[in-house]
């Protein structure tokens, strides 16, 4: 027979056992889009692909474009006709190089809805984890320097960094 | 003084293109020796092979930063007074005070225009 401390202890154990199945499961449906093998195989290994191919697709493009304007600086200019149609030759090289924007944006796009469905997911499991205390984890100072291209609106002008710099030396 | 555009010029960055680019700008200028690396461990032993008169750096290279560059070269006497200008898309204000403290000379930001580059390098190194 159970008596009423042990149907107590009982008790206590079997509500931490559902508190624990509940953010097990809660945990494990916020992480499903990002688990879901079509996800992984498909739409991420995509964009991940996407972004190498535009990355050589723009290094591809700006080479033609360099290599064009290094043609145009190297024009002779004592044949006028012949420096006319080299320089249209070249200005063609770039017009056409320019292409890669249209391509390397719908690339882009792919990878923004990509990387949507993955911050959707983190930032429910992080909501989640934070409210059980977690204070998030320190990062160095030298690698909190390194956060490339800052998107619009978020860096600093020329200007402004120039006033930085300023502001240093009369100090 | 003017500037002496026969000096030796170091172009430190991971991006060829970036190196081109930068190459092609100082040519226009007028500088005709310049020398190029893809990070700050190499750009360092360059440096210290050869006597430059200008550094244009990168900041975000593995594996040795543009930053830890410049604070090396500012830690070495031989190299210290080296004038280094910093060239990267790292705009925040704690990156351009960090460079500043370090001794960078003058900071620019990518994209950046011929003219820029041009007019940060006159107050770098005088008139040319």
């Amino acid at each position: 027979m159970m008596d009423a401390k042990n149907h107590g202890l009982v008790e206590r154990l079997t509500e931490e056992c559902l508190n624990l199945y509940n953010a097990v499961f809660r945990r494990s449906q916020q992480l499903q889009p990002l688990l879901d093998s079509s996800f992984r195989t498909g739409a991420l290994k995509r964009a991940i692909d996407e972004q190498r191919t535009a990355r050589n697709e723009m290094e591809a493009a700006v080479d033609r474009i360099l290599s064009a304007a290094e043609n145009m600086m190297a024009i002779d200019f004592s044949d006028p006709d012949a420096a006319a149609t080299e320089m249209a030759n070249c200005c063609g090289e770039i017009m056409e190089a320019c292409s890669f924007q249209d391509i390397t944006g719908q690339r882009l796009s792919q990878t923004i809805e990509t990387l949507c469905v993955v911050d959707k997911s983190l930032d429910a499991l992080a909501t989640d984890h934070m409210s059980e205390g977690d204070a998030g984890v320190a990062i160095s100072d030298e690698a909190s320097l390194l956060n490339g291209p800052a998107l619009p609106g978020n860096g600093l002008g020329q200007d402004s960094v120039d006033a930085l710099l300023a502001s240093g030396k009369k100090s | 003084m003017a500037v002496d555009l026969k000096m030796p010029v170091l172009i430190v960055d991971d991006y060829r293109t970036m190196l081109r680019i930068v190459r092609n700008l100082l040519n226009k200028i007028g500088f005709s020796d310049i020398d190029e690396a893809t990070d700050g461990k190499e750009a360092l032993e360059k440096l210290r092979k050869r006597t430059y008169g200008l550094v244009i750096s990168d900041w975000n290279m593995q594996p040795m930063t543009g930053y830890e560059l410049l604070k090396e070269v500012r830690g070495d006497a031989s190299l210290s007074s080296l004038p280094f200008v910093m060239v990267t898309a790292e705009s925040k204000a704690e990156n351009v005070i960090a460079a500043r403290q370090a001794g960078v000379n003058n900071y620019i930001i990518k994209p950046f225009s011929a003219e820029v580059l041009k007019a940060k390098l006159k107050t770098v190194l005088g008139d040319f």
